[in-house]
């Protein structure tokens, strides 16, 4: 691990060292590796040897506000350490009055997107050892020797198409922001997908998912999806069978899709954790994009105190229900 | 019996295989293999160490109807579903295999047989492919599983560079091969080396951790491990031990049919009993039953781990928690001797 790396765990592990060990807060929810150097992992700390564990680098994709929805049951205030789709991922959550402002410390941390381990295995070509990071560019350590590779081109999907890398609501604020980053390519799938025929956009999302398992760890997953009962295990009505059928795959993804409708922050964790790598977040930003068209620019999780256009009305709406 | 074919020619092979009946092989299905009917232009990817969802999904597909039924009046019209045509499976890696036998202690192991299972177990044909390569994920040499050998196997097949190596081991599987014909030569006996596959080793004792599990039920190592768990069934899902179902209608009242389909224990509603009771009312019950059913209960009755190391838990958690975190975190680390 690079020792500028290093410098910053050490800064924010003193940072909440102080909250943790001073009853500030009860636990702090941050990431530790996992099994591999790829994999960081989350982190329930509640004591000076779990904050040892402590990790931060390339690879903590997970978001960490959804588990404040558990985790405020049992500990009265909680730190989260928030990179900016967290932060928005927690102000979703607070719009939707899930979770109490005054719990919650939210220690920001800017970031550099998370890389894509099969990204970088494949462009390695021979097993890979390790990486190191300098200069906005990856070295690839394999047996064979060092390749580098341009950063941005490894990162995961989720990351690719981020624009907002600091996190929009914290306490404390623990590393140098990186700013706002433009995103120009963000809906040019969407844009694809506009363009076909409507037999072929269904030919392309049947397809899409068919691979569908329902495990549902896209809702599990997300930030938006934070009711206390899914439509999906709902048994009277029953809205969801579990018949691996098109019109089953199309009634919980479309369904899931529209309870997003201004309310998805695009964090793309969705897509992260689907095991056969659905393009779940196409259907996210469609909506994103149409909500931007009908309603104006909209950045869901930007700041908590505006609306999602969805949950309010205005008597000059720009879409009136007769419209086509 | 011992057949070799080019690597070039395996199309043919393929194409001819599947006018026999469904042919199943790893196919490239967007960014993932999965194990699929062949279809002319499939992209298959013999070259993937595993497919992103077990092959169990043959056996136990994911989702299966097995009646249909109509009803007018008080007139009920039931219609069993006939068994299919044979099926081939093309691919199946020595860890998927080895599952799929510990399925078999399950589902055929005691009376009555499960007849849906046994019969497309019986009815398949299935070609193991030794592994030329190990993914990182790969743990298998931890639950006595060959990389190189898949002893369950009607039919084992080697792959190198320039053809494919065919060794019968089962009538069935030497009538395979003689029906393919000439597309199939003789091989010369002695076969093309390959090096040996080097899988990942985590440093587990697994030895006697069933007996030691017997004890930890309400060890505090569950308070931990349950808690990154996002409650999703990836794991299952992915697994190649995993066999819950569910029973359902697709249909209406009138006219549908009757389907079992995949179920997962890291659902709310899979022990919700009728009145609202949940023997595991959270996720902390649920990834114990996960994990305990794996390494304890399974080995109690069948005196071997429902694990194979294919890693698959590994790769596609999507917040890192797997079987190797949950059997060192309960005791099952090998610890170094002074």
């Amino acid at each position: 691990m690079a020792e500028h790396n290093l410098e910053q765990i050490e800064k924010i592990r003193e940072a909440v060292k102080q909250d943790l060990l001073g009853g500030r807060i009860d636990l702090l929810l941050g990431w530790e590796k996992g099994h591999y150097w790829w994999q960081s992992r989350p982190l329930f700390a509640q004591s000076e040897e779990d904050l040892e564990k402590l990790a931060w680098d390339s690879f903590c994709a997970v978001n960490l506000s959804r588990y404040l929805l558990e985790e405020l049951k049992e500990h009265n205030k909680v730190g989260v350490l928030v990179k900016g789709c967290d932060a928005r991922a927690f102000n979703r959550l607070l719009q939707d009055n899930m979770v109490p402002r005054d719990r919650v410390i939210l220690y920001g941390l800017p970031c550099p997107g998370m890389l894509d381990y099969d990204r970088l295995a494949a462009e390695a070509g021979s097993v890979l050892l390790s990486i190191t990071e300098e200069n906005g560019q990856v070295v690839l350590i394999t047996a064979e020797g060092e390749a580098k590779a341009d950063r941005d081109e490894m990162l995961l999907d989720k990351c690719r198409g981020c624009i907002y890398p600091d996190p929009a609501v914290y306490d404390q604020m623990l590393l140098p922001p990186q700013g706002e980053k433009e995103s120009p390519e963000r809906f040019k799938k969407v844009e694809e997908l506009e363009a076909m025929s409507a037999q072929e956009r269904f030919a392309y999302w049947e397809k899409e998912l068919s691979r569908c398992l329902r495990c549902y760890a896209c809702r599990q997953a997300c930030p938006y999806c934070s009711c206390r009962e899914c439509f999906v295990e709902q048994e009277n009505p029953r809205w969801q069978g579990r018949a691996y059928q098109p019109s089953e795959n199309f009634m919980f993804h479309l369904i899931r899709a529209y309870h997003g409708a201004g309310r998805c922050i695009d964090c793309g964790e969705c897509e992260r954790s689907c095991p056969v790598g659905i393009s779940l977040q196409e259907l996210n930003r469609k909506l994103i994009k149409d909500i931007n068209e009908l309603y104006g620019d909209y950045e869901a999780g930007l700041d908590a105190e505006l609306e999602p256009p969805l949950l309010t009305y205005r008597p000059d709406d720009p879409a009136a229900f007769s419209e086509k | 019996m011992k057949k070799i074919i080019a690597r070039e020619k395996l199309p043919e092979l393929w194409a001819h295989l599947s006018e026999q009946g469904p042919l199943f092989l790893p196919i490239q299905d967007g960014p993932v293999v999965l194990f699929q009917p062949w279809f002319e232009g499939a992209e298959i990817n013999l070259d993937a160490v595993n497919s992103a969802v077990s092959p169990k999904d043959l056996f136990l597909p994911r989702e299966e109807t097995f009646m249909h039924y109509r009803c007018s009046g008080k007139q009920l019209e039931m219609t069993p579903v006939e068994p299919g045509e044979p099926v081939t499976a093309f691919g199946v890696h020595p860890c998927d295999l080895k599952a799929i036998e510990l399925l078999d202690r399950v589902f055929l192991g005691q009376e009555p047989p499960d007849a849906l299972y046994q019969q497309r177990r019986e009815n398949t044909t299935v070609i193991a492919l030794s592994c030329s390569a190990a993914d990182p994920f790969c743990f298998c040499g931890d639950f006595g599983v060959d990389p190189a050998d898949a002893p369950g196997a009607d039919i084992m097949a080697h792959l190198s560079d320039d053809s494919m190596l065919f060794e019968s081991r089962t009538e069935k599987g030497a009538a395979l091969l003689e029906q393919a014909g000439d597309l199939l030569a003789d091989a010369p006996e002695e076969t093309f080396s390959r090096e040996a596959v080097q899988t990942a080793d985590f440093n587990l004792q697994l030895e006697g951790l069933a007996e030691n599990l017997k004890d930890r039920f309400d060890d505090p190592a569950w308070d931990q491990l349950y808690k990154s768990c996002l409650g999703c069934g990836v794991c299952t899902y992915v697994c190649p031990t995993c066999y819950c179902f569910d029973v359902e209608d697709f249909g209406h009242e009138a006219e549908g049919e009757r389907f079992r389909c995949w179920d997962s224990c890291m659902y709310g509603h899979f022990t919700e009993m009728a009145g609202g009771h949940n023997p595991r009312p959270e996720r902390k019950e649920r990834v114990r039953q996960r994990f305990l059913h794996k390494l304890q209960y399974y080995p109690e009755i069948h005196d071997e781990i429902a694990c194979v190391g294919c890693g698959r838990c590994l790769r596609s958690c999507p917040v890192n928690l797997d079987i190797v975190q949950a059997i060192k975190a309960l005791g099952g680390e090998k610890i170094e001797k002074r």
